[in-house]
C-alpha cells in the first residue's frame, strides 16, 4: 500500500493525476479513502478500481455480483397478477370461510367490515413459455420472458402496514434504525466503482393508487452503520445527484481552478498536521470532480438506440411516469458496477378501485420490467445479475369496501404473496411454494422476508449470518436470528 | 460566577494536593491482573457458551461465569478453581493436559486459545482467582493518583491519567497549541461556532496569567453555549419536528427544546435536569416548564397510519422510552430483555416489564400522529393570548347560560306550534321540475309519482340544481321528501353503500336572489344529524336519515319571508357534504306550500304529535321535557338562534386555540394500565402481570415502596448507582475529544468497549458527582486541562499508530458536525441570524426532496408534506433550527452523518464523502456564504494579502503562510481575467440565495468569491483542530 506522504507528492506533481478519467492514485490508497477506518489492514477484496467492503474474501463464491430490486411499493395483488387458482372463480362473492381466515388479525382497515365476500380476478390468465407459467393478462411482456423467471408463490411477512412492513422487508426489522440490504452491501462487499455510489436508489409514480403511501429514505438508509452506507438517490428532476451540478457562474475550468487551490492548501495542511484524514478529503474532492462528469454521462441517455429505448418503452417526453427510464439506467449502473440499484414504483396499494388502477399499474410496469430482463440477458449481464420483482405485501382475497359487479378492493394481505426472480443464481422457470384455494394461506415451502434476504445475500456469497455489526455491544445483522438460505431456489 | 470560584478553589486544591499524592500512589499498582480487562474476555469467548449461564446448553454441570460454581465444580466433583493453587484447579489441568479427550476448550469448538491465553488464565488463578463484577456496575471508588515522570506537565489530575498512560505507551504529550489554535477549538467546542477576529486578537493579545480561563468563562456564559450542548441531547432524545411514521406530518417540540437550552445556558444541575426530563410533570407543584421537560420521553415517533394497530403502536412507544432512557442515562442495551433475559448484562425479562410498567401510564393514544402535538399535552399560551383564551371563553360561558335559559317567548311559540300541529297538515304541492341537474353530471330520472331517481356511481362531491317550474301563489316552505328505491344500495334513498345520505346545506333563489331561511323540521333526523344542520351555513355538517335506510323520511325549509308568485325562477341546490363523500340523495321529491305555516304536521313524528294532542297539564314530566326537546332541537327558530351563537362562539374559542403553542409531555392516568410480559416481545401474547420496578441487579436502588417514574428519574442520579456519572462524563468527553473513554458511549455493559483509561473516567465521575453535577464546571475542568490543550499537528507516525487518539497523546482533530458546519459558514460570511429558540426554519433544499417522496394527491390534508423554503432571516438561523423532518431529513444534515432522529443517538459516525464534498462546494447555502464573505475580504484591506488574510482568520482563525496566500492570490488573478471577459458569469455567481447580489466590481467580487469558496472547502475549515 502506498504511503499517505508519498501519494500527495505524486498528487501534487503528477498533474494529470486531476485528470477526470485517469485512473490515478493507486487503487489501495483510494480504497482506504473510500471507506476509512473500516478497512484497518484489509487488503482489497473489491474487483480493480472499485472499494472493498468489510469482507476479505466473501463466504462463497458469488452467483450474483450485482442486484437490482424493482420494489413494487404498496403490495401488489397476488391473487390478480401470479397466484391462479381456478376455483376462486366458484367462490367469488362468498364469504371467506373461516377456516381459511382462522382468526387472521386484519388492518383497521377493514377489521370493521361485517362480510368478507371473496373477489375472483376480474382478468384472464395468459399462460407463457415451457413453464407454462400462467400470468394475468395484465403482464403479457412479462410473460414473454416466462422462462426466465423463478416465482415464489409463498412469500410471507409479520407485518400488515406498509410502513412497518417496508420497513421489515428493507431492514429485517419493522421499527426503524438498521440499515437497508443496499446499506449491507455496501458495507460487506463495497462497490465496484468508485465514481458511483454503491447503493442507488431511484422513485417512479405509478398510474394506480395516487394518494398511494409516503416513502422513507429510512427504507434506504443505513442505520447503525457509517453514512456512507446509506442509499444514494438518483432523481429525475434537477441534478440526479445532489448538489452535483456548479452553481450559476462557476463553469468546469474556475471549478478545477478553485479544487487545484484547496488541494494544494490541503497538501500543505497535511504536511503540517501530519492527518491521514486530510490526504482523504483531497481523494474524496477529486472524486466529487470526476462524479460531476461520470453521473451525467451515466444518465444521459443519447447513447442509447432508438430500438432500446423502444424496447423499455422510454418515452422523450417523460410522460411514462419514469419507470421505463429508471430500468433503463439501472441496467447502465450494473454496467458500470454499481452493486445494488433498487427502483421503487409506486401505486400499488389498491383499497378500491383495484380493477381500474391495476391495469395502470402493470401497464407501468410490464414493458420495462420484461425489456430489463431481456436487455441484460442479451448483454451477458443477467448471468451474474440478479433482478428482483416485488412488494412488502400481498393483498387480500376479500374485498375491501363493496364488492359491485366490476369494482372492488382489497386489502393488505402478509401471510402470502408472491415475488419473481431472474438471473445470477436462481432457477429459471420454477415456481416455488404454493398457496390454498383461496391465496390465504400458504400449504408448501414458506419464505420469510428473512428467508429471502438470507437467500439474496447467500447469492451474492455471504453468509447472512456472519455479515454483522457491533452496535450497543451486540452484532447485528440483516435477518436478526432467523432466516435460512432457500435453497430450492438456487440454481 | 459560582462555576468559576468553584473551581479555582478546586484548582488550588490540587495544586497543594498533588506532591503528596504524587508519592503516595507510587506504592500501588503491581500488575495483578485484571479480571475484567484481563480475564473475563478469555472466559467469555472460549468458555461461556458451554459452562455459561444458560442451562440448556450447559456442559457437564459446570458454570464458570460465577465464583460459586467455579469452586465447586461441575458433575466430576473437582472444583475448577482452587484460589491460588493454578495446579490443583481443574481449569488449569485442563488447559495443559495433552490428552485430546480432556483437554479445553475441545478440539471441535474452534479456536484454541494461545499460549498466552493459557498463561493469563493460570496466573489469575494462581494470584487467587478472584472474580470480579463488570467494572461498570461496580460503583466508582476515589484511588490514589498515578505517578508519572513528567509532573509538571499536568495541569490537572485528570492529566495524571493521561500521562501515565502515554509514558507506558513510550509516548509524550505534545506542547501546547498556539492561541489562536486554542480559542477556535474552544470556541467551536463550547458553542459550535467559530471566533470573531476580534476575539481572536483579544485572547492572543491577553497579557494576564488566567487569559485562557477568562476565555473559557466567557464561552461558557455566552447563550450560545446553551445551544451547542443542546444539539448532543437533541439527538439522544430523537427530537424531530414531524412524527416519523408514515405520513410524517408535523409535531411542535420547540417548547421542550428551547427548555433544554435554557437548561444548558442557566447551568441547571445534570441530577435536576435528570429529574425533570424523566419525570418533571411528577415533581410536587410541577411548573410549566418542567411539565415540558417531560416531553422527553414523548419525542419518540408516533403514528397514524391507516389501519395500523393502535396497541401495537403504543408498545412501540414504550419501548421505545426505554431503550432511549436506558442508553442515555445508564449506557445498557436493555432491548433483548424484551424477548428474553439479557444475555450478558444482569437485566431480566421481568426488569424490562417492570421498567415497562413506569412508562405504562401516560394517557395517550396508540395512534395520534396525524395533526400536531399528540395527548397529552401541556398548553404554551403567549401573555396575550392567554388573554384572549380568558375572552372568548366567557363568551361561550354567556352564549351556553343564554340557551340554557331562553326566553319565555320561546314557551309561547312552543305552545302556538302546539296548537297548530293539531290542525290539518300544511298543503303540499309537488313541484314540477323546469330543470335538474348534477353538479357531477349524475342522470336525474323523473318518476311516474312525481320523484327523481339518481342511478349510481355518486360523486364524492355533488350539489343538485333544481329549478322549479313557475307555481301560483307565494312560497312558504319547501319540502324535501328522501325515497326509498330497490335500485339504491340498501334500498337508499341515498346513494351511499348504507343507504343514507348527508345533506350538507339547502339553498334556495328566487330570479337569483338569495332567500333566507326560518327553521327546518324533519320526520326523522339521525342522532347527531339534525335537520338544522342543513341550514346552519356549515357543509361539513348535515342531516343524515340512519338507521331509515329503505324507508321514507322527509324535511320541511320554512322561508323567512315568503317568496312572491312573481318572484321569477326559483331554483333550489341540494348541497351533498363532500366531507363524507357519495353521501346523496338516490331518490327523492320536491313539494312548495303556501300555508302561512309550512310545518307539517306529517313532518313531526307521530309520538310528538301524540304529546301535543294531550293538554299541558294531563302530560307526564318525561312527555313534557320530550316535545320541549324536540321543539326546541328541531323547530325553534330562537333556539336555533342561541344555538349557533354557541357554536359560533365555540368555533372562535376553538380557532383561537389552535394557535397556542403545546408541548407534548408525559403524564400519568389516574388508574394506570396494567402490564403484561409479552411473551417473545409480541405486543399481542400477554404473559404474566407484572408491577412497576426498577433493574434488580443494579446497586442503589431505592428500598421500598413501588417505583413510578419519578423514583425512577432520582435513582438513575442517585449516588450510589455506579452508571449514569460514568456515562454522562464520558459523553461530555466525547464531545471534546471525538471518542469516548469508553468507545461505545451507548454501552457500558459487558459487551461494550472497555475503557481506554478505567481510573480516569471514574475520576471524572466522581468529580461530575462530587460538584453536584456542574455541568459547566466539569467541561471547564476538562477543557482547561493540559491533555486538551495539546496542539493537534503531530508526526505522521503516531496518527498512524493511533488513528482515533484513544492515548490522547495529541490535541483532538476531528471534522466539524454536521450543524456547526454550516454555522461556521454562515458566521463567517456574516449571513448568521442569531435568534435563540422557537419555530423550526426551512433553509434552502433542492426542490422536490419531499415531495417526492410524500406526493400523495390528498396531501394538504397533512401538514410537512410540502417544503416551502423560509424567506429573509429565516435562511441564516442555526442549523439546529432546521426543520427536521424524519422521513426526508436535510441534506445538509443527513450527508454529514446527523443521526436521521428515529431513534436515541449518543454517537454519530465521521465519514468522509464525495457526496460532501459536493454539498460543500454546490449547496447554494455554501456558496451564497462564500460571496458573502468575499465581500467582507474585499472590506478588510485594499491588498490581496489583507483580503485572504481577514478570510483566513474568519474560517481558520490564523493567518496564512506566504505559500498559502500565495496560492490563493494566484487563484484570484486567473479568476479575475476569467470573469472580467464573462461579466455575465461573475454576475450570476454574486446573486447565488436569496440576499441581494453582492455590489462592486463584478469580476473582482466574483473571483473573490471563488477565493472564499476554497478557503470554506479547506480540510482545516471543515475540522476543529
Amino acid at each position: 500500500m502506498e504511503h499517505g506522504m508519498e501519494a500527495r507528492a505524486r498528487l501534487l506533481t503528477r498533474r494529470h493525476f486531476f485528470g477526470r478519467m485517469s485512473a490515478g492514485i493507486g487503487t489501495a490508497a483510494l480504497a482506504s479513502v473510500m471507506n476509512p477506518g473500516l478497512l484497518n489492514g484489509a487488503e482489497a477484496a473489491g474487483a480493480e478500481g472499485g472499494t472493498p467492503g468489510l469482507l476479505r474474501t466473501l463466504h462463497f463464491a458469488p452467483k450474483a455480483k450485482r442486484v437490482i430490486w424493482l420494489f413494487m411499493s404498496g403490495g401488489p395483488s397476488h391473487i390478480d397478477l401470479f397466484d391462479y387458482k381456478p376455483g376462486l372463480r366458484r367462490h367469488h362473492g362468498e364469504e371467506l370461510p373461516a377456516s381459511i381466515r382462522m382468526g387472521q388479525r386484519l388492518t383497521g382497515m377493514t377489521s370493521g367490515q361485517s362480510k368478507f365476500p371473496c373477489v375472483a380476478p376480474m382478468f384472464e390468465w395468459r399462460q407463457h413459455g415451457k413453464s407454462g407459467l400462467l400470468m394475468s393478462e395484465l403482464l403479457p411482456q412479462m410473460g414473454r420472458v416466462a422462462d426466465r423467471w423463478c416465482v415464489v408463490k409463498s412469500m410471507w411477512t409479520e407485518a400488515i402496514n406498509h410502513d412497518p412492513a417496508v420497513t421489515f422487508i428493507q431492514t429485517g426489522h419493522q421499527q426503524a434504525g438498521r440499515p437497508a440490504l443496499g446499506s449491507w452491501l455496501s458495507y460487506g462487499i463495497g462497490s465496484e466503482n468508485q465514481q458511483l455510489p454503491g447503493f442507488v436508489v431511484m422513485i417512479s409514480q405509478g398510474s394506480g393508487n395516487k394518494t398511494d403511501q409516503p416513502l422513507s429514505t429510512r427504507y434506504w438508509g443505513s442505520g447503525f452503520l457509517p453514512g456512507q452506507h446509506q442509499g444514494v438517490r438518483f432523481r429525475s428532476q434537477g441534478d440526479p445527484v445532489l448538489y452535483l451540478s456548479n452553481p450559476p457562474g462557476m463553469d468546469d475550468p474556475t471549478r478545477r481552478r478553485m479544487l487545484d487551490a484547496t488541494g494544494a492548501l490541503n497538501a500543505l495542511a497535511a504536511d503540517s498536521f501530519g492527518d491521514p484524514e486530510i490526504d482523504a478529503r483531497i481523494a474524496q474532492y477529486e472524486m466529487a470532480y470526476r462524479m460531476q462528469a461520470s453521473v451525467p454521462e451515466l444518465t444521459d441517455l443519447k447513447g442509447e438506440s432508438a430500438a432500446t429505448l423502444e424496447a423499455y418503452g422510454v418515452r422523450p417526453d417523460a410522460k411514462d411516469g419514469g419507470f421505463a427510464r429508471n430500468c433503463l439506467l439501472a441496467r447502465r449502473m450494473i454496467e458500470r458496477g454499481v452493486r445494488f440499484v433498487q427502483l421503487f414504483h409506486r401505486g400499488w396499494d389498491q383499497h378500491g378501485d383495484l380493477p381500474r388502477q391495476i391495469r395502470g399499474q402493470c401497464s407501468d410496469v410490464d414493458r420495462p420490467t420484461a425489456a430489463l430482463v431481456e436487455d441484460l440477458a442479451q448483454r451477458g449481464l443477467l448471468e451474474d445479475t440478479l433482478v428482483v420483482w416485488g412488494g412488502e405485501f400481498g393483498r387480500t382475497v376479500y374485498s375491501q369496501g363493496s364488492l359491485t359487479k366490476d369494482n372492488h378492493g382489497r386489502d393488505h394481505h402478509g401471510r402470502c404473496y408472491t415475488i419473481l426472480m431472474a438471473g445470477a443464481g436462481v432457477r429459471a422457470g420454477l415456481t416455488y411454494g404454493a398457496t390454498d384455494d383461496y391465496c390465504y394461506n400458504i400449504v408448501e415451502n414458506p419464505v420469510h422476508v428473512h428467508d429471502l434476504n438470507a437467500t439474496l445475500l447467500h447469492l451474492l456469497g455471504v453468509d447472512h449470518t456472519r455479515l454483522t455489526f457491533r452496535f450497543q455491544g451486540r452484532n447485528f445483522r440483516l435477518t436478526d436470528v432467523h432466516g435460512d438460505v432457500v435453497k430450492g431456489l438456487l440454481a | 460566577m459560582p462555576s468559576s470560584i468553584l473551581s479555582k478553589f478546586h484548582w488550588l486544591g490540587w495544586a497543594l494536593a498533588l506532591p503528596a499524592l504524587l508519592s503516595a500512589a507510587a506504592a500501588a499498582n503491581a500488575a495483578r491482573l485484571d479480571f475484567n480487562r484481563d480475564v473475563r474476555p478469555i472466559l467469555a469467548e472460549h468458555c461461556f457458551n458451554c459452562h455459561g449461564l444458560d442451562d440448556r446448553t450447559r456442559k457437564g454441570g459446570l458454570r464458570l461465569d460465577r465464583a460459586e460454581d467455579a469452586l465447586k465444580g461441575g458433575k466430576s466433583g473437582h472444583p475448577a478453581i482452587v484460589p491460588g493453587k493454578a495446579s490443583e484447579s481443574e481449569l488449569v489441568k485442563r488447559l495443559r493436559t495433552t490428552d485430546p479427550d480432556d483437554r479445553m476448550p475441545p478440539e471441535e469448538k474452534g479456536v484454541p486459545l494461545t499460549d498466552a491465553q493459557r498463561t493469563t488464565l493460570e496466573r489469575w488463578v494462581a494470584e487467587g482467582g478472584e472474580y470480579r463484577p463488570h467494572w461498570a456496575f461496580i460503583k466508582p471508588e476515589p484511588q490514589p493518583l498515578p505517578t508519572v515522570k513528567q509532573a509538571g506537565w499536568a495541569r490537572s489530575p485528570m492529566d495524571l491519567f493521561v500521562l501515565e498512560r502515554m509514558e507506558r505507551e513510550g509516548l509524550a504529550p505534545r506542547p501546547e497549541a498556539d492561541r489562536a489554535t486554542l480559542i477556535r477549538r474552544l470556541s467551536l467546542d463550547l458553542t459550535g461556532l467559530p471566533p470573531k477576529p476580534e476575539e481572536i486578537d483579544a485572547f492572543v493579545a491577553d497579557p494576564a496569567p488566567n487569559a485562557y480561563e477568562r476565555l473559557v468563562d466567557r464561552l461558557l456564559a455566552s447563550a450560545r453555549y446553551g445551544e451547542r450542548m443542546a444539539v448532543d441531547w437533541l439527538d439522544a432524545a430523537r427530537y424531530a419536528d414531524t412524527h416519523g411514521y408514515h405520513i410524517d406530518s408535523a409535531r411542535d417540540m420547540t417548547g421542550w427544546r428551547d427548555g433544554v437550552i435554557r437548561a444548558f445556558n442557566e447551568n441547571q444541575r445534570y441530577d435536576q435536569f435528570t429529574v425533570e426530563q424523566i419525570a418533571g410533570d411528577l415533581l410536587p407543584n410541577a411548573t410549566d416548564a418542567q411539565r415540558v421537560a417531560s416531553g422527553f420521553n414523548r419525542n419518540h415517533m408516533i403514528n397514524y397510519e391507516g389501519g395500523a394497530i393502535p396497541e401495537e403502536y403504543h408498545a412501540a412507544y414504550i419501548v421505545d422510552r426505554i431503550n432511549t432512557t436506558s442508553t442515555v442515562w445508564l449506557g445498557l442495551t436493555v432491548a433483548c430483555a424484551q424477548c428474553h433475559d439479557h444475555k450478558y448484562d444482569p437485566i431480566t425479562t421481568r426488569d424490562y416489564y417492570g421498567m415497562y410498567a413506569i412508562f405504562n401510564g401516560v394517557p395517550e393514544n396508540g395512534l395520534d400522529g396525524r395533526n400536531g402535538n399528540a395527548v397529552p399535552v401541556v398548553r404554551l399560551p403567549k401573555a396575550e393570548q392567554a388573554a384572549e383564551s380568558e375572552r372568548l371563553a366567557a363568551l361561550v360561558r354567556t352564549a351556553e347560560a343564554r340557551l340554557a335559559g331562553p326566553p319565555p317567548e320561546v314557551q309561547e311559540a312552543q305552545r302556538a306550534w302546539e296548537r297548530s300541529l293539531s290542525k290539518a297538515g300544511a298543503a303540499w304541492n309537488v313541484a314540477r321540475l323546469a330543470k335538474a341537474e348534477s353538479s357531477a353530471g349524475a342522470r336525474m330520472e323523473q318518476q311516474k309519482d312525481g320523484s327523481w331517481f339518481v342511478p349510481l356511481p355518486a360523486a364524492a362531491q355533488e350539489n343538485y340544481v333544481l329549478t322549479l317550474a313557475p307555481v301560483d301563489g307565494p312560497i312558504t316552505g319547501i319540502r324535501i321528501e328522501a325515497l326509498p328505491d330497490d335500485r339504491l344500495p340498501s334500498k337508499g334513498p341515498g346513494r351511499y353503500d348504507n343507504g343514507n345520505i348527508v345533506l350538507g346545506e339547502v339553498a334556495a333563489t328566487a330570479d337569483g336572489r338569495a332567500l333566507a331561511w326560518k327553521s327546518a323540521s324533519a320526520s326523522h333526523s339521525q342522532d347527531g344529524y339534525p335537520v338544522a344542520k342543513a341550514i346552519d351555513g356549515d357543509l361539513a355538517t348535515g342531516w343524515a336519515i340512519l338507521p331509515r335506510a329503505g324507508k321514507a323520511s322527509s324535511a320541511v325549509f320554512a322561508l323567512a319571508e315568503p317568496a312572491p308568485a312573481n318572484a321569477g325562477p326559483l331554483v333550489v341546490t341540494l348541497q351533498f357534504s363532500p366531507s363524507f363523500g357519495a353521501h346523496s340523495l338516490g331518490r327523492f321529491r320536491v313539494s312548495v306550500t303556501s300555508d302561512a305555516q309550512p310545518q307539517d304536521a306529517a313532518d313531526v313524528p307521530e309520538p310528538i304529535r301524540a304529546i301535543a294532542r294531550l293538554e299541558p297539564s294531563a302530560r307526564t314530566a318525561d312527555q313534557d321535557k320530550e316535545i320541549g326537546r324536540h321543539y326546541r332541537e328541531q323547530v325553534s327558530p330562537v333556539m336555533r338562534r342561541l344555538r349557533d351563537e354557541v357554536a359560533a362562539a365555540k368555533k372562535a374559542r376553538d380557532d383561537h386555540e389552535r394557535l397556542i403553542p403545546t408541548s407534548m409531555v408525559m403524564a400519568e392516568m389516574a388508574k394506570p394500565r396494567d402490564t403484561f410480559v409479552m411473551v417473545r416481545g409480541q405486543y399481542d401474547k400477554k404473559g404474566e402481570k407484572v408491577g412497576r420496578a426498577l433493574p434488580s441487579a443494579l446497586p442503589g436502588l431505592p428500598g421500598g415502596g413501588e417505583a413510578d417514574r419519578l423514583a425512577l428519574a432520582r435513582w438513575l442520579v442517585s449516588p450510589q448507582q455506579p452508571l449514569t456519572a460514568r456515562v454522562t462524563a464520558n459523553r461530555f468527553w466525547q464531545m471534546l475529544f471525538g471518542n469516548g473513554l469508553v468507545k461505545s458511549a451507548e454501552n457500558f455493559g459487558t459487551q461494550g468497549d472497555l475503557p481506554s483509561h478505567p481510573e480516569l473516567l471514574d475520576w471524572l465521575a466522581l468529580e461530575l458527582v462530587r460538584t453536584g453535577w456542574d455541568v459547566k464546571g466539569f467541561l471547564k475542568m476538562v477543557v482547561t486541562s493540559a491533555t486538551y490543550r495539546q496542539d493537534s499537528r503531530a508526526p505522521r507516525t503516531l496518527y498512524e499508530r493511533d488513528p482515533e487518539n484513544r492515548l490522547l497523546a495529541r490535541g483532538p482533530r476531528i471534522r466539524l458536525q454536521a450543524e456547526f458546519l454550516r454555522d461556521l459558514a454562515l458566521s463567517a460570511s456574516g449571513l448568521l441570524d442569531d435568534r435563540i429558540g422557537g419555530q423550526p426554519v426551512f433553509p434552502y433544499q433542492p426542490a422536490g426532496l419531499w415531495e417526492e417522496l410524500m406526493s400523495r394527491e390528498d396531501n394538504d390534508a397533512f401538514t410537512a408534506q410540502k417544503y416551502v423554503p423560509s424567506k429573509g432571516r429565516d435562511l441564516y438561523r442555526r442549523t439546529m433550527y432546521t426543520f427536521i423532518k424524519r422521513t426526508s431529513p436535510h441534506p445538509s444534515l443527513s450527508n454529514f452523518d446527523a443521526p436521521d432522529r428515529q431513534v436515541c443517538s449518543v454517537r454519530r459516525p465521521r465519514t468522509n464523502t464525495p457526496l460532501q464534498a459536493l454539498a460543500l462546494m454546490n449547496d447554494p447555502t455554501y456558496v451564497e456564504a462564500a460571496r458573502h464573505l468575499a465581500a467582507r475580504m474585499v472590506g478588510a484591506g485594499e491588498t490581496a494579502e489583507a483580503r485572504i488574510a481577514s478570510g483566513f482568520r474568519r474560517v481558520l482563525g490564523r493567518l496564512p503562510t506566504a505559500k498559502e496566500t500565495a496560492v490563493l492570490a494566484r487563484l484570484h488573478q486567473e479568476q479575475r481575467e476569467v470573469f472580467r471577459k464573462d461579466g455575465e458569469a461573475a454576475r450570476r455567481l454574486l446573486s447565488v440565495g436569496d440576499s441581494a447580489p453582492t455590489p462592486g466590481d463584478a469580476a473582482d467580487m466574483a473571483a473573490w468569491a471563488v477565493v472564499a469558496g476554497a478557503i470554506l472547502n479547506l480540510d482545516e475549515a471543515v475540522t476543529k483542530g
